[in-house]
């Protein structure tokens, strides 16, 4: 027991001694989910692309309001006449964060580099460019192709004079601890699995940011996160659980953002074009609207999400908003199921033999439905619930299988499956997503069923035809417009139900520090967003009343601890009293 | 104690071994996954970085033709890489060793000290009070989930009190070095260690109690006070270190698992420890990552194990005779 109290105190005096860090003003981020490697050719969680944003600028960044291009590394940039060749005028005598010269060579091998050797963040943006640095200030890029994403160039850019030195084989196993860049933040110190601290780059093309260090931590217990939140411990958390985040919105010191980029999640049904078919009623697309009209979508957000969501309708392909197209009322599906029964019953889906399943027309095959349950995340056995509830409303039964995320993927590859419920998160140009539902990308190779992307296994031409279009259409509001139709059409299908669109569960500790910038404007995140523009636009807050925030409020603390202590003492009590009870028997 | 005692521990302590290896290879291919995709799951893969990273990870080949790898891999201490950040696996167990063999260690030696001298207690003032608050005390400890326990301290001291940090080793804002570190490390470390003192001993507590109490009918104890000693002599040279041989056996099979941490409680308190790369590994799932994790643990128990029987057969001549 001594050694206990010893230790008990060193700690206490620890805790003293901590208070008194003086003079550098840290912003202490939590997460739960961590950096996989500061290597950008290598990792890819979302703590890792936020480490990035803060360490490496891009030639063009993105507007916090709305994503429009707006300058980066390069100030301005002007296109030939069939827009596939982009002149970028860089800014002057920018440098690296370690005081060398960064130039328009260091931009064109970055972008020549990661497409010869194919760096899985970039490769999607730089497979048809040439890049050629025609003095240290300017950068001409060249198209192969019609490319509507262009002038905007969002790839990490690398310092040549640290990464150029090395080989492929070297680039791919680097650690990249390196923490030379151009964003606002570089790297400081990395403790694998634990942080990441970022200093100020004085060196950023924005100026030096208005805060000394920027520390991504990773929390491996959200509620230790929620609680080093209120301590103070921390300033700001992303990903905060549902039901500790409503709980926040009561807490005068803390400022809960909820924040929108996209994300959602959906009930897919097999649309019957890949490798294998699914129940013969699913191939009708009455069957397949029927099964939207009985999902109640307010109640899953109600129920699953605690709320925070959003009932959606058709595929969000963007965090930008403006790209989701207004379903007409008279084609969404509301939740109806007297209007599913008779839809169902019209189409000649009748329950012949009275055990409250439906038949196929003219009797035979019952509808029932192989429903995959993803294993890995939290919501899809709840969601499972209502809907199978509601499908056996509607004299649909469905046989329930669970499956992680590495099975389902094949699964949903070789064909074999009925329903599922999973989710995406878009990028910010639309095509990625929209290239996702093409007939390309219906499998049909079962040695890779996993090299796909379409889990719809739906293929409609004219769907394809009109990517092809908006993939080469130069004209934003031409283009919006076909992306609009193909969603309609996408979403009358009845192949890919879009049951909610979720938020980034944020919070940050309000009047210690200024500067969360949502990123969109009102609706979007302030962490964890496309371009990070709150690093850059960090400050020490005005009206900050000096340590702040480190005081509990004390009412909840005391009864939590008084809770703590009572229920140690009755269960130790209970488990006395018992013995007492039982003492001569045992000796 | 004869050689020949000690080398058939030993051979057999290897067979155990290699058993568990040979065991560890088919256990974790009956999980059916497909790593590449696991890996860059949402990201374009073009078909030869897909070859590439296939046959980096040995996937081409057969799967006898695997295990003969794997046999190969393991016996130059080759664990594989991980699936999840494509790292060797036996650097990533090296690195995290350290954390766990730090807090588990002093929490494992803590437990027993403390636990042994409770059951002492208790055993010796059997039904008093001192017996049935110590009993009751360890009695509910034992008996408390560890994750339970952790939680309801982090919540007491971490955020009512705020005392000590909810997580991790150290602060991120710091940049001491020497003794403030290891300070700082302390503070740290001083929640887990506590909840895992606190959730093991108890089991010691127990132990020692009802050992004591079968030593102390002994008829050598009653001619011990027939000879007129003194209580407390008559404790610590004739019952105690009669009593204590279950306790021996039971510290060695903890100090077995110090390696395999503590799951729970390492996930809870963000421990960097081979219990926390446990819970990520089983989240990936990395077969690589747990392969060789189980490997340690399986070798570690296995080790102490031998070293618990030849103690045994040290301390007590009854069983190196039979």
């Amino acid at each position: 027991m001594t050694i206990l109290i010893l230790s008990m105190v060193v700690g206490l005096a620890a805790v003293t001694a901590r208070g008194q860090g003086g003079g550098t003003e840290t912003v202490d981020i939590g997460d739960p989910q961590g950096i996989d490697s500061m290597n950008p050719l290598v990792g890819v969680t979302a703590a890792a692309y936020e480490a990035w944003n803060i360490q490496y600028a891009t030639l063009t960044n993105k507007a916090a309001k709305d994503f429009r291009v707006i300058p980066g590394l390069a100030e301005s940039w002007e296109s030939s006449d069939d827009k596939r060749t982009w002149t970028y005028h860089m800014r002057e005598g920018q440098k690296w964060s370690d005081g060398k010269p960064l130039t328009a060579e260091d931009v064109a091998w970055t972008i020549n580099t990661s497409r010869e050797e194919e760096w899985i963040n970039h490769t999607s943006v730089v497979a048809n460019m040439e890049a050629e640095a025609t003095d240290p200030n300017t950068l001409v890029v060249r198209s192969s192709v019609d490319d509507p994403k262009l002038p905007v160039l969002d790839v990490y850019i690398l310092p040549k004079h640290v990464w150029g030195k090395m080989s492929a084989d070297e680039r791919e196993n680097y650690d990249a601890l390196d923490g030379v860049g151009s964003g606002p933040f570089t790297l400081d110190r990395f403790e694998k699995g634990q942080f990441a601290r970022f200093k100020a780059n004085p060196n950023y093309y924005g100026g030096r940011p208005g805060v000394d260090r920027v520390v991504l931590r990773k929390f491996n217990n959200p509620d230790a996160m929620v609680a080093a939140l209120k301590t103070g411990e921390l300033d700001a958390a992303e990903d905060i659980p549902g039901g500790a985040f409503n709980e926040l919105k009561n807490d005068s010191n803390i400022q809960t953002i909820e924040g929108y980029q996209g994300a959602m999640s959906e009930l897919a049904i097999n649309g019957g074009d890949g490798l294998k078919k699914p129940h013969p009623a699913l191939l009708d697309v009455t069957v397949r609207q029927a099964i939207g009209h009985a999902i109640d979508k307010e109640t899953l957000v109600d129920r699953v999400l605690a709320g925070l969501g959003k009932p959606a309708h058709t595929l969000s392909v963007s965090p930008d908003p403006s790209w989701t197209p207004e379903i007409p009322a008279d084609q969404q599906f509301d939740f109806d199921l007297d209007k599913a029964r008779s839809m169902l019953e019209e189409a000649g889906y009748r329950d012949s033999d009275d055990d409250g399943i439906r038949e196929m027309p003219g009797g035979g095959q019952p509808l029932n439905f192989t429903y995959y349950v993803r294993s890995d995340g939290e919501s899809a056995p709840e969601i499972a619930e209502f809907v199978m509830g509601w499908l056996r409303e509607i004299g649909i039964a469905t046989t329930r299988k669970v499956a992680d995320d590495t099975q389902l993927t094949t699964i949903i590859g070789k064909g074999d499956y009925d329903m599922f419920v999973w989710g995406w998160v878009p990028f910010v140009d639309p095509d990625q997503m929209l290239s996702y539902f093409t007939c390309d990308q219906v499998s049909d190779d079962p040695e890779n069923p996993t090299d796909y992307y379409n889990d719809a296994n739906y293929c409609d031409p004219e769907y394809d035809r009109l990517y092809k279009e908006q993939n080469v259409e130069l004209d934003p509001d031409r283009r919006r417009e076909i992306v609009h139709e193909m969603l309609t059409r996408f979403q009358q299908s009845g192949t890919y139900h879009v049951l909610y669109t979720e938020p980034n569960t944020q919070g940050y500790v309000k009047g210690r520090f200024d500067g969360w910038t949502r990123q969109p404007e009102k609706t979007g995140p302030v962490l964890y967003t496309n371009s990070s523009p709150t690093y850059a636009a960090l400050e020490v807050a005005s009206d900050s009343g000096g340590g702040g925030g480190d005081d509990d409020g004390g009412g909840a603390g005391t009864i939590i601890a008084i809770v703590v202590i009572a229920l140690l003492a009755v269960g130790a009590g209970v488990v006395v009293a018992r013995r007492r009870r039982t003492a001569y028997e045992r000796e | 104690m004869s050689a020949r005692l000690v080398a058939g521990k030993v051979l057999g302590s290897l067979a155990t071994l290699l058993f568990v290896v040979c065991f560890n290879f088919f256990l974790f291919r009956v999980v059916e996954t497909d790593p590449v995709a696991n890996l860059f799951r949402g990201h374009q893969l073009s078909k030869a970085q897909r070859d590439e990273l296939t046959r980096q990870f040995g996937l081409d080949k057969s799967t006898g033709g695997q295990f003969v790898a794997y046999l190969e891999q393991t016996a130059t201490f080759n664990l594989g890489r991980s699936y999840t950040n494509n790292q060797p696996v036996a650097s990533e167990i090296r690195e995290k060793a350290g954390a766990t063999i730090a807090l588990v260690g002093i929490s494992a030696v803590l437990s027993a000290v403390l636990g042994t001298l409770l059951g002492i207690a208790a055993a010796w003032r059997r039904r008093t009070k001192t017996d049935y608050s110590i009993t009751g005390f360890t009695m509910g400890t034992y008996s408390m989930p560890d994750f339970w326990l952790g939680m309801l301290l982090l919540t007491l001291f971490a955020v009512v009190l705020g005392w000590f940090p909810v997580g991790g080793i150290v602060d991120p804002a710091s940049d001491a070095t020497g003794f403030a570190k290891l300070l700082d490390q302390a503070q740290h470390m001083f929640l887990p260690a506590l909840t895992l003192t606190v959730a093991y001993l108890g089991e010691y507590a127990i132990v020692m109690r009802s050992s004591l109490l079968d030593t102390m009918r002994e008829d050598y104890l009653v001619l011990a006070r027939a000879k007129g000693l003194r209580d407390v002599l008559v404790r610590n040279r004739h019952a105690v270190p009669n009593a204590l041989l279950p306790v021996v056996s039971l510290l060695a099979i903890n100090f077995g698992l110090v390696l395999a941490g503590a799951i729970a409680v390492e996930a809870i308190f963000s421990w960097p420890g081979l219990g926390l790369a446990t819970y990520e590994a089983l989240k990936g799932p990395d077969l690589p990552m747990l392969q060789g994790l189980f490997l340690v643990f399986s070798a570690s128990v296995i080790l102490f194990n031998l070293i618990a029987d030849l103690l045994y057969a040290y301390l007590d001549p009854r069983v190196r005779t039979a």
